[in-house]
């Protein structure tokens, strides 16, 4: 029995679910390779619109790829990981449907994250009289996506990909590198390691025998 | 002893036990789930998770069906009103007495 069980009784029902869901979700790395590549293809992105000139057709593309590629995946990323594991991994990984989601209740937490992020921002600029610097807005991204990784993840890997990200955008910050490439690196960085992280725990995965179903 | 301790009393046996908890919290989570997933998302055996979910089943908190998907054969498992009333209860207990 998995570590979970330990304790387990006294514990909120919702806390073990959730838990247990979110572990479930990432184990076959399949949402690591697809978050792996949007951050791949935002660095790529982002390194284009460094190195092309502004109103060049490489330069359009990158721009029409970031408005539109990158929302695109990120959209279609559950569907494309639902398919890929009905269609086939469901000897290995199961079968599970999803409860509806609440789309008010999404709305309103993505209402909520819009708002608190501009008030931050408008915060900040008033405090200051300026944007915050460079190296404050790297940093900030690089320990605040870390954390996020390690708290979503789940997973023993999460945690080394959440700490490289939080020490990549450390690193970036003291660097004095301007915004952009700064990004273009952190982005790049942590698109690769979750990418290759995804990737070994999917071999790992598939070749592995199928244990048999009941 | 006070009224809220005392009400522990009242906690459902069959999903008070660890093992059974961790599968109706997470059906009460999904709309459905097959034995495979079941097994993976908890970490119990095949042997151990299926004398669960026959006590679950027993108790009607859980409803169990045979299918197919090509020619993997599924076993999903739904929480049933009963469950998901009795899992509502035993939030209510826990959540009063901690």
């Amino acid at each position: 029995m998995n570590n979970i069980s330990h304790n387990i009784a006294n514990q909120n029902p919702d806390v073990i679910a959730s838990r247990l869901l979110q572990t479930a979700h990432n184990r076959d790395g399949l949402p690591e390779i697809i978050i792996g590549l949007t951050f791949l293809i935002l660095a790529a992105i982002l390194w284009a619109q460094l190195v092309f000139r502004r109103g060049s057709l490489p330069y359009a593309a990158a721009i029409l790829a970031a408005s539109l590629g990158v929302p695109a995946l990120i959209f279609s990323s559950q569907w494309i990981i639902k398919k890929l594991r009905r269609n086939f991994l469901i000897e290995r990984v199961g079968f599970v449907e999803m409860k509806p989601v609440h789309r008010k209740r999404s709305f309103v937490v993505a209402a909520v994250a819009l708002v608190i992020a501009v008030a931050a921002l408008i915060a900040a600029w008033m405090g200051n009289g300026s944007p915050p610097p460079t190296s404050w807005i790297l940093a900030g991204t690089g320990i605040g996506g870390g954390a996020l990784l390690i708290l979503a993840g789940r997973q023993p890997r999460s945690v080394v990909s959440g700490v490289l990200m939080a020490a990549t955008g450390i690193v970036l910050a003291f660097s004095g590198i301007s915004l952009q490439p700064g990004f273009a690196i952190l982005y790049g960085v942590i698109g690769l390691l979750l990418f290759v992280s995804g990737t070994v725990a999917f071999l790992t995965l598939i070749t592995k025998p199928a244990e048999p179903g009941e | 002893m006070s009224a809220k301790i005392q009400r522990l009393g009242e906690i459902d046996r069959v999903i008070h036990e660890p093992a059974r908890l961790m599968v109706v919290a997470l059906l009460a989570a999904v709309a459905e789930a097959d034995f495979q997933y079941l097994r993976q998302a908890t970490g119990l055996t095949q042997g151990n998770l299926s004398a669960h979910l026959s006590k679950l089943e027993e108790a009607g908190y859980v409803a169990i069906e045979k299918t197919f998907r090509g020619k993997y054969p599924l076993t999903i498992c739904r929480l049933t009103e009963r469950g998901t009333e009795v899992l509502n209860n035993y939030r209510k207990v826990i959540k009063a007495a901690f």
